[in-house]
């Protein structure tokens, strides 16, 4: 089955997963990528900057309503049911999983700033977790669809 | 690949026996998508207790008649 074919027949949800995932892991390497060219600018770690979230907001919000709406004119009956009972579990089990990744990398940078005092890096890290808690989200979300629940 | 649960279902036999009623038609009466009638019969989800009572009723037949517990 083409690629094109295995997308079309997939549940709404779990096309708009695979969407989601794709955006945000964009939006992770865009942040990544303003934070760590600021920081060899500067030598250091660069300070948070508020711009640089904005930044990140606003490309991540354009670029999920740009494309969850193309999503949903190409099948405007399923972007209106509701979920269904395995969906439910499935975005439930994904939710509660994705909580992990959260704390772990957070921990890390708690730990690292224990060691390291270093503020910035403190911000970047706890931004990191959350980029990757909701990533892993969407990863899950995908692979309980693939291999069932 | 997780490991199946233990319930065994005849729906794709009984679509076939009810005049080749698609997966669509299926969901649709019971109230899910397509994919999770994919997922049910092949063992890859199993239904809630009201959906299983709905699907039974599909086909005019009991729960235990077509679903069934492989020990």
């Amino acid at each position: 089955m083409s690629l094109t074919a295995a997308f079309r027949n997939m549940p709404f949800r779990e096309k708009t997963a695979w969407v989601m995932a794709a955006i945000l892991i964009g939006g992770a390497a865009f942040y990544l990528d303003l934070v760590i060219s600021a920081s060899r600018a500067l030598g250091q770690t660069a300070p948070p900057v508020i711009g640089f979230v904005i930044a990140y907001v606003v490309v991540i919000v354009t670029a999920s309503v740009v494309l969850m709406s193309a999503l949903a004119a190409t099948s405007p009956r399923e972007a209106n049911d509701p979920a269904d009972e395995r969906e439910k579990i499935i975005g439930d089990k994904a939710g509660n999983w994705s909580g992990y990744v959260i704390v772990v990398p957070a921990l890390g940078a708690l730990w690292h700033y224990a060691v390291n005092q270093d503020g910035s890096m403190l911000f970047h890290l706890v931004f990191l977790s959350l980029m990757l808690g909701q990533i892993a989200e969407y990863v899950f979300q995908i692979a309980l669809y693939r291999r069932g629940v | 690949m997780a490991k199946p649960p233990p319930i065994t279902n005849r729906i794709r036999e009984l679509r076939e026996q009810y005049g080749g009623m698609s997966q669509s038609a299926l969901a649709e009466a019971i109230g899910v998508t397509r994919q999770t009638v994919i997922a049910i019969e092949l063992g890859k989800y199993s239904p809630s207790l009201e959906s299983a009572f709905r699907i039974s009723r599909v086909f005019g037949l009991g729960v235990e008649d077509v679903f069934g517990w492989q020990a």
